[in-house]
């Protein structure tokens, strides 16, 4: 006990001490007091130098208030020789802030003016850092959580080290100066300038939204950006975004060099919500105007000749990042299905459709509606719907590997490396249920037919019924792993015997909302509270394209018996009739309203 | 052994606490005054002295300083009123408070109203970089100007 009080008082005393030391040590005091004395030395007449004299090293502080919060800024206070041109040749933090005619400087009568005057704009304006901060590693802003450390020359002990070497450089500063510096005709800035080209032609603004400059909506809102991440997160997220968050669908642009990423990230640092030089009527002109004009204005359309179509539309699908996503011969973003022989899959009406608004030609598709023009888009068109080379398929297993697997997945689980971007998910192979509760005949035309509102494409160019047959066979035994077994016809109506009326609807309403909402969801679209735990996910019954294509038997069988190998019941035993399922198919009928085009629509 | 070991401890114990109620007290003194406010900088740059050209008289509001500049000589009034602290118009006849009219020459000496000191001369200085440095925490005798 008294050990313990002594020890304690005694530790009390030496930190009390240790603070106390601090107070009368700091690292600015001293910069200070050199400053002082080496100006004495130089100093031109007495009067200077007593005024040398009076001063006494102390905490020099400027409050800037016209750029955004006000900032307080002490930079100076090591710093103190940064406006004294003598100082030209010291070294830091006594060093004169190099003066340039790029940032504005002017020379009269030999001497240097300063355009960016420290006492109207301070130091963190331009330089970024945390201006409270009064050692140097709180001052350049080093520590870990803070998000603006000095730009231009410092870099951070924690940042990632492969990025390090990209990671130093003045360009850097550049996203500061357009803060201010906004306008096009700027020649301060362009590596910003160039990350906004590439933001629009690597085409980031149809996932991301930044307020002003595009409307995305798939991946986060980029608005202010800069103000949140750092220079090696925000280069990390586009460089490799699966080392940030494994579970990122942000493609890898593979086609960005090292200084082409580099140029993003600096054009996203300077995007920090709003810009000083920004006006509001700025800001409402550019929302006004949406994204088509401004992605025009930043990437130059392509004049498009009608006798070189497919062979411009070729390199649009090259320069426009296509393949950031898609498979295209060697080229594969593993996150899009590989259009290598599209014009076999696909009519080009289908394309241009989907072109223009992915989602009205595949239901959940993540696809963004790019703004090209039309001229692009009939170009990109015929280049695809050109490609009709099959590729070889000397077997039935070769066929998987070509056609299935990127979806379906190398174990037929329907993991393949896409699947996760695809809505609905890919059929699971081995749920032999499910594989044994349909009919051959049904299998076939999901080959060879496709599945409307999915990604499954219709095969029949490639594959004819044998080779369909073959392909199925070839997956009963590698992922299925049990002898197909041909189900027994089950007795469903040809037609809905119901037929649809306001009341008939009311009624499957009301059956809906008792049993079916719980994995369907009240909207039907799938995103029931059950849903989460359940795979595959359950059926979006609001995918209207889907809907169309499947026939009134096939709705009684599912609902009716149930789809084995998920967790679709049957509904017979729980005492639904034939009636029933009839006013039910009815209601699903009446909110999905016809759709305009399918992926067969050209060909049925 | 025990005795004194006792001895020691209370030694230790004795030391420690003395020892950190002499730092306290010390500590109050230094860490009584803060270091640095948030206000604006008492002493700031305000241009060069071509900006004033001789004759005139510039009052630059948000510092709360009149300069002033006769031929080659310069110097810096306050413009906050001794009154009440409203700041202080320029006038023919020097500064004139809008509030309850207080009046001022030209040097600052009061000529009227309520206020009851003269309005104070602050030090000037030229700084390395040209641009000429006003510091408001030094006072000086009214009348006495800088020379450029
Ligand atoms: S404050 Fe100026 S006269 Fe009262």
């Amino acid at each position: 006990m008294r050990f313990a009080l002594a020890v304690g008082t005694f530790l009390i005393l030496v930190i009390h001490g240790v603070i106390l030391y601090n107070q009368f040590s700091h690292k600015w005091e001293v910069h200070q007091i050199a400053y002082f004395n080496q100006a004495k030395a130089m100093a031109k007449g007495d009067a200077e130098r007593a005024s040398l004299e009076a001063r006494s090293p102390r905490i020099e502080q400027t409050v800037v208030a016209d750029f955004g919060e006000t900032r307080v800024d002490r930079c100076i206070t090591c710093h103190i020789a940064a406006d004294d041109p003598r100082f030209a040749t010291y070294q830091q933090p006594l060093k004169t802030h190099p003066y340039s005619t790029a940032m504005g400087d002017v020379q009269k009568n030999g001497k240097w003016e300063r355009r960016h005057k420290f006492s109207e704009f301070g130091c963190t304006v331009c330089h970024d850092g945390q201006g409270r901060g009064l050692s140097p590693r709180d001052a350049h802003g080093e520590d870990e959580y803070w998000p603006d450390p000095l730009l231009g020359a410092a870099t951070q002990e924690n940042w990632r080290k492969d990025f390090v070497p990209m990671l130093r450089g003045k360009e850097y500063l550049e996203a500061n100066c357009a803060q201010c510096h906004t306008g096009a005709s700027f020649s301060g800035t362009p590596t910003v300038r160039r990350g906004m080209e590439l933001f629009y032609a690597s085409n980031c603004y149809g996932c991301h939204r930044i307020e002003g400059l595009s409307d995305g909506t798939i991946g986060p809102d980029l608005t202010e950006v800069g103000r949140k991440f750092k220079i090696d997160y925000i280069y990390a997220r586009i460089k490799d975004p699966k080392s940030i968050l494994a579970t990122s669908i942000m493609p890898r642009f593979n086609m960005l060099s090292d200084p082409d990423i580099k140029a993003l990230v600096v054009f996203l640092k300077s995007r920090k919500g709003k810009n000083f030089s920004e006006t509001e009527m700025d800001r409402y002109r550019l929302r006004a105007t949406g994204g088509a004009e401004l992605v025009q204005a930043h990437i130059k359309p392509v004049a498009i000749n009608p006798a070189q179509m497919a062979k411009q539309g070729e390199q649009l699908v090259l320069d426009r990042a296509c393949t950031a996503c898609h498979k295209l011969g060697a080229k594969d973003g593993a996150i899009a299905p590989d259009l290598s022989f599209e014009g076999l899959l696909k009519t080009p009406a289908w394309l241009e459709a989907h072109f223009r608004n992915p989602r009205s030609t595949m239901a959940d598709s993540i696809m963004p509606a790019f703004r090209f023009t039309e001229d692009e888009f009939k170009a990109m068109t015929a280049y695809l719907s050109g490609l009709k080379a099959a590729p070889a398929l000397p077997s039935p297993e070769a066929t998987y590997k070509a056609l299935c697997l990127r979806c379906h997945g190398d174990k037929g689980n329907g993991l393949g490396p896409i699947a996760e971007h695809l809505d609905p998910s890919p059929r699971d192979f081995t749920k032999a249920a499910f594989m044994n509760s349909k009919p051959m005949d049904r299998l076939v035309a999901s080959v060879r037919k496709g599945v409307e509102g999915t990604s499954m494409p219709a095969w029949e160019k490639l594959l004819d019924e044998n080779q369909a047959k073959a392909v199925l066979g070839y997956i009963q035994t590698a992922f299925v792993k049990e002898p197909r077994q041909e189900p027994k016809a089950r007795a469903v109506p040809a037609v809905n015997p119901v037929a649809s009326s306001p009341e008939s609807i009311a009624r499957g309403e009301a059956t809906f909302l008792n049993r079916c909402t719980g994995c369907h969801g009240r909207k039907g679209d799938g995103k029931g509270p059950n849903a989460l735990d359940i795979l595959p996910k359950p059926r979006n019954l609001r995918n209207n394209l889907f809907m169309a294509g499947v026939g009134d038997p096939r709705l009684f069988e599912s609902i009716l018996y149930g789809v084995q190998g998920t967790a679709m019941p049957s509904w017979i035993d729980y005492g639904l009739s034939n009636n029933d399922v009839g006013d039910l198919v009815n209601f699903l009928r009446n909110f999905n309203p016809k759709p305009k085009g399918g992926q067969n629509a050209g060909t049925i | 052994m025990a005795v004194s070991r006792r001895r020691m401890l209370a030694w230790i114990t004795g030391t420690g606490l003395v020892g950190s109620g002499v730092l306290s007290a010390i500590s109050n003194f230094v860490f009584i005054k803060p270091r640095a406010t948030y206000g604006q900088p008492q002493r700031f740059s305000i241009g060069k002295p071509d900006d004033y050209p001789a004759g005139t008289r510039i009052a630059l509001d948000a510092r709360r300083i009149c300069v002033v500049r006769e031929g080659n000589r310069i110097a810096a009034v306050s413009t906050t009123c001794t009154h009440l602290g409203c700041i202080v118009g320029l006038a023919d006849t020097g500064f004139a408070c809008p509030c309850h009219g207080s009046r001022f020459d030209s040097d600052g000496t009061v000529t009227g109203g309520p206020a009851p000191r003269p309005l104070p001369w602050y030090k000037i200085t030229l700084a390395p970089n040209g641009e000429i440095e006003v510091d408001k925490d030094t006072e000086i005798t009214p009348g006495s100007y800088l020379t450029l």
